[in-house]
């Protein structure tokens, strides 16, 4: 096993650090790296990582948005003359109109301190009409639709069953670092500061925003403090209002939301809303029905729990409609697996649900209706390593404290070849990386510096890796699990080209074939024989170096799959939950990096467990604004409410580099959901599952 | 946030001069700064003065708690991290340990103080937030009532539904706490009497005058007593209710109790129906213990969302009455 050491902190000290991957011997050795941290690690927790809004430049000038307090209302008059008296105030704009969610803009005011802006913001006396609001799904659809004939034929004629509505909350992304950035417009050329996921559909929502050409301006997102799909897709209303002020200005133009504003106007995973009514047969088999989904879309978009059916179940014949219901809140953006967890939280309870009318164990179900076998394969391999026989039948036990097991999976697809990179060797053995892809928080820096060490046969430690400006090799927006994907196999296909350019230099001075050459272990072979260092080789070099280049790799290989496995302890007498255990298989690929693929599960269990748990944006339900655009009370999972949570590489001789950003997401809630529904004997079908919901559940006032 | 100053005086005598002083527009007392700094953040109040008590001592008093004598004496800048830390205090009076072990983050109780956790503004998220003009804010309108009130009180009438905040205030409740004071006539207040209900005055929690400054917080050892919270996330979340009880025990036999509730009520809300129905009761009889217990509930008027924590009462005060009998183990059995 290879451990790493950290980069040099202040040139002073080498600090060892390492994640403790003992309990997770499974994964060990199946991957091109075991143990490598992150190589921008230090510099992101030591505060020397930039993001984007830390870019707090010379003369900038600071936007706040003007925003609507209320759900729905009508902006009637506006008295700007305190705040355009505000010292410092360089400029106010408010357009007049109604408001459909509390923290639509209506304008700006731009001061030339944060203070000054706040102020002005403050002292700026709006009048506004209030408007009825709905904030629900169910303020619409108020009961679930009569089921088709055919549906209620088929129900009455089958053995058995199952007519039960299930709903998610809208959850925020909440990413540490806030959407926006810093604009620097200088007349002719132009900065972009942004924190984004698509370094180069900012670059070309940009241009006309700044008046120039692409040539004539950079964006630059060297660190992003987290997106999950949030900061997909252009520069946005914060990048753009950022570029029109600078460029009237013509000063550095600083905006980035704050947390509240983050909670209401930067996209959220909207609420769903299932009803399912199936027919099945006394051994579990499902014969069909009905499903339908209603998506809580707030103004705009669509989505919801989409997902359903799933395809991984043999469901029968099933009827799906979905329908996006709009009510006054800020619109959906894409979130890690769009309308997945939601429809599979639906999905997984509905089969522990039907198990328990059929008198099947849960697991068995699974067996019987899962169409791929790679779901059966993981299927046996979770169940022992969570320790499923130990699970009790649902609702058997005594005691106050009750333990759950339950299931879920999930599924995602396979991304296309694409991305460019090159890979320059440089004269003193050094090598650079460049692709312009950021990294919003999954390893991309350290990913790309893995390939090319590995692609060449050279230490980690010679590799450098520029990531994240639109002035290096366009990459792929890190949306739909396809950035390692796609940019993995063209780093690679790069690295090999700049040492396949290494070899004909090496060639032509030694009167070799370049075929003759390799690279093992950082040193340089001829003909599988010991030829120089790695170091003697590149000297051979002109000061140029070599540089490799490729456009395109061998793509993403394959769908990937994954089945999770929770465990918990049920409070009765609070009803709160103790997740204790999860496993996390994960159909993988090939794995660049074994402890950033590992913690890119965690983190994706972690999501969804808090999801399950806690995440809610209540929006008052007279006035329509949100009562929690805050850490405090919009709840996320805690230090000590995390369980131990075991990934498993799925790698299984794959070649390919698979998606995992995604899919690990999706089926934590579900699996909660199912271990709720073991432990305490009734199903709780309303996320998120906090005390007063199991409390009523243990009450039989199941809704 | 507008600019302030801020004056560091050399006595809690000072910094009661200086915090009623006229020439400032709005002048505050800062000690650990964690509910002062939510404040500003949110825009709720622009002092122009912040007096600094932090680290002021009383006299005679030293950082961390002290006890002597069957009385139990915190500074009122003594932090909850030095609270939970103290082998003496946690032998002399374990609720109070145990009430501010969990409370918050490790980094929020190594700088948020004693006097600062009794006196802190309600967390009612239409308080907090300052689109919401309501009564506490000069408004008109208590939005809980007829809004989302999940987390808000069962007991009380109103008009204002907040809970008190405070895990430290329902134990120093059950071991007769007195804050100690400087800056008026009065040297003293209990705690029972520190609190007002919403009907009292809804802009203020408590009864201190201004200029009045807690200087340090006494209070009778009780060897037997417990805490417990129930809370939704166990990592820096807000009890949904709470409960601190000290009991006098013959063997087993419970011979006097005392209980109040936190997180049910605008103040720390005392139960003498629990106390009076605890009296005799065997503490290893289970049956008998929920019966006494259950009583903590009655006269709860629910609101439309937090009927839950009706239930959650009695079981908060019956984990907290078998931890102060050293019954933990029995806890979630």
């Amino acid at each position: 096993m290879k451990i790493d050491t950290a980069p040099t902190l202040n040139g002073t000290s080498s600090i060892p650090f390492d994640m403790p991957t003992t309990n997770r011997p499974m994964n060990l050795g199946q991957s091109m790296n075991d143990n490598a941290s992150r190589l921008d690690g230090i510099a992101k927790v030591t505060g020397a990582a930039k993001y984007s809004s830390d870019m707090l430049l010379p003369g900038a000038v600071f936007i706040r948005f003007v925003r609507c307090p209320f759900g729905a209302a009508n902006l009637e008059s506006v008295d700007d003359s305190a705040a355009r008296k505000v010292p410092g105030v360089l400029d106010i704009d408010i357009q007049m109109k109604e408001c459909q969610y509390n923290g639509q803009p209506v304008g700006h005011v731009v001061g030339d301190s944060p203070a000054a802006a706040a102020r002005a913001l403050a002292a700026l006396k709006l009048t506004w009409k209030r408007l009825p609001v709905k904030t629900l799904i169910t303020d619409s659809i108020t009961k679930a639709p009569e089921p088709t004939e055919e549906t209620k034929k088929l129900m009455a004629g089958a053995a058995l069953s199952h007519d039960a509505v299930y709903s998610t909350p809208v959850q925020t992304h909440s990413s540490l670092e806030p959407h926006g950035g810093v604009v620097d417009h200088k007349g002719d050329k132009a900065t972009v500061y942004a924190s984004t996921q698509g370094t180069f559909s900012v670059r070309d929502g940009m241009g006309d925003v700044l008046g120039l050409k692409a040539s004539e301006f950079e964006v630059i997102c060297e660190y992003v403090g987290g997106g999950f799909g949030s900061k997909l897709g252009g520069p946005g209303k914060e990048l753009t209002l950022a570029a029109k002020i600078s460029k009237k200005l013509n000063r550095p133009a600083y905006l980035v939301c704050n947390r509240a504003e983050e909670h209401l106007d930067t996209g959220n995973r909207p609420s769903s809303r299932t009803v399912i009514r199936l027919a099945f047969e006394k051994d579990g088999t499902i014969t069909g029905g009905e499903i339908r989904t209603f998506g809580g879309v707030g103004v705009a978009g669509g989505g919801g729990g989409v997902a359903i059916p799933s395809g991984r179940y043999n469901l029968g014949n099933v009827d799906k409609k979905h329908e996006d219901v709009k009510f006054n809140a800020g619109g959906p953006r894409p979130f890690r697996a769009p309308g997945h967890p939601q429809a599979t939280f639906a999905e997984e309870l509905m089969l522990d649900e039907i198990a328990a009318k059929a008198g099947i164990n849960p697991l068995e179900l699974r067996r019987k209706l899962f169409k791929d076998d790679v779901y059966k394969e993981m299927l046996e391999v979770g169940s022992k390593l969570i320790g499923w026989k130990d699970r009790k039948a649902n609702g058997s036990q005594t005691s106050v404290m009750r333990t759950g097991f339950g299931i879920g999976a999930g599924g995602w697809g396979s991304a296309s070849p694409g991305g460019n990179a090159e890979v320059v060797i440089h004269q003193d053995g050094s090598v650079e990386s460049r692709t312009g892809t950021q990294d919003i928080g999954t390893g991309q820096r350290t990913t790309m510096a893995i390939c090319t060490a590995d692609s060449i046969g050279i230490p980690l430690s010679l590799v450098t890796v520029q990531i994240g400006r639109s002035t290096l090799p366009p990459g792929p927006g890190s949306g739909g699990s396809v950035t390692s994907p796609t940019t993995a196999p063209t780093m690679m296909a790069a690295a090999a080209d700049a040492k396949a350019k290494l070899f004909e230099v090496l060639a032509k001075e030694a009167g070799a074939n370049a075929a003759d050459f390799s690279v093992k272990d950082g040193a340089v072979l001829r003909g599988g024989k010991q030829f120089l260092t790695w170091k003697d080789a590149c000297s051979k070099l002109t000061a140029d170096g070599v540089k490799g280049s490729a456009s395109t790799g061998d793509g993403g290989k394959g769908a990937s799959q994954g089945v999770q496995f929770v465990r918990i302890d049920v409070d009765t007498e609070t009803g709160v939950i103790y997740p204790r255990h999860v496993i996390a298989i994960q159909s993988c690929g090939r794995v660049i990096c074994r402890k950033t693929a590992e913690s890119q599960i965690i983190g994706g269990v972690i999501q969804g467990l808090s999801f399950g748990l806690f995440e809610n944006r209540i929006l008052d339900r007279n006035v329509g604004a949100m009562v929690n655009p805050n850490f405090e009370f919009y709840k996320i999972l805690g230090p000590n409410d995390m369980p131990h949570i075991e990934p498993v590489l799925w790698w299984h001789g794959q070649t390919g580099v698979k998606a995992l950003g995604e899919p690990p997401s999706v089926p934590t809630a579900a699996a909660l959901g199912c271990a709720l529904f073991n432990a305490i004997g009734r199903p709780v079908r309303h996320m998120p599952l906090t005390p007063d919901k199991v409390l009523m559940a243990w009450e039989g006032a199941v809704a | 946030m507008n600019s302030f100053a801020i004056a560091q005086p050399k006595s809690f005598e000072d910094a009661s001069k200086i915090v009623t002083d006229k020439k400032y527009s709005l002048a505050v007392l800062k000690a650990g700064g964690i509910d002062l700094l939510d404040h500003l953040k949110e825009g709720l109040i622009e002092p122009d003065l912040l007096v600094d008590v932090r680290r002021l001592r009383f006299e005679g008093g030293r950082g961390s708690p002290g006890v002597s004598g069957g009385t139990v004496r915190i500074e009122a800048g003594t932090t909850l991290a030095e609270i939970a830390a103290s082998d003496a205090l946690r032998q002399a009076a374990p609720v109070l340990a145990q009430a501010v072990e969990n409370a918050a983050s490790p980094q929020v109780r190594n700088a948020a103080t004693a006097a600062g956790n009794l006196l802190q503004r309600p967390r009612c998220w239409y308080y907090r937030n300052e689109q919401f003009n309501c009564l506490k804010k000069g408004g008109s309108t208590c939005f809980a009532a007829e809004g989302e009130n999940r987390y808000h009180a069962i007991f009380g009438d109103g008009p204002c539904h907040i809970v008190h905040p405070s895990n430290l205030a329902p134990a120093l409740m059950v071991c007769d706490g007195v804050v100690h004071l400087v800056g008026s006539s009065r040297k003293e207040l209990p705690l029972a009497r520190l609190f007002h209900m919403p009907d009292k005055g809804v802009k203020s929690e408590n009864n201190l005058e201004p200029g009045e400054v807690v200087t340090f917080i006494t209070c009778d050892a009780a060897s037997k007593s417990g805490f417990y919270a129930i809370k939704e996330k166990q990592s820096f979340d807000w009890p949904l209710v709470a409960a601190a009880v000290a009991l006098e025990l013959n063997g087993t036999t419970i011979t006097k109790a005392r209980v109040c509730a936190g997180a049910v009520a605008p103040v720390p809300w005392a139960l003498p129906n629990v106390e009076e129905a605890l009296k005799g009761v065997d503490v290893a009889n289970a049956d008998a213990l929920k019966k006494a217990c259950a009583v903590a509930a009655d006269g709860a008027k629910p609101m439309t969302d937090n009927a839950y924590k009706v239930k959650l009462l009695p079981v908060a005060v019956r984990r907290a009455v078998l931890i102060a009998a050293g019954r933990k183990a029995e806890v979630e059995s």
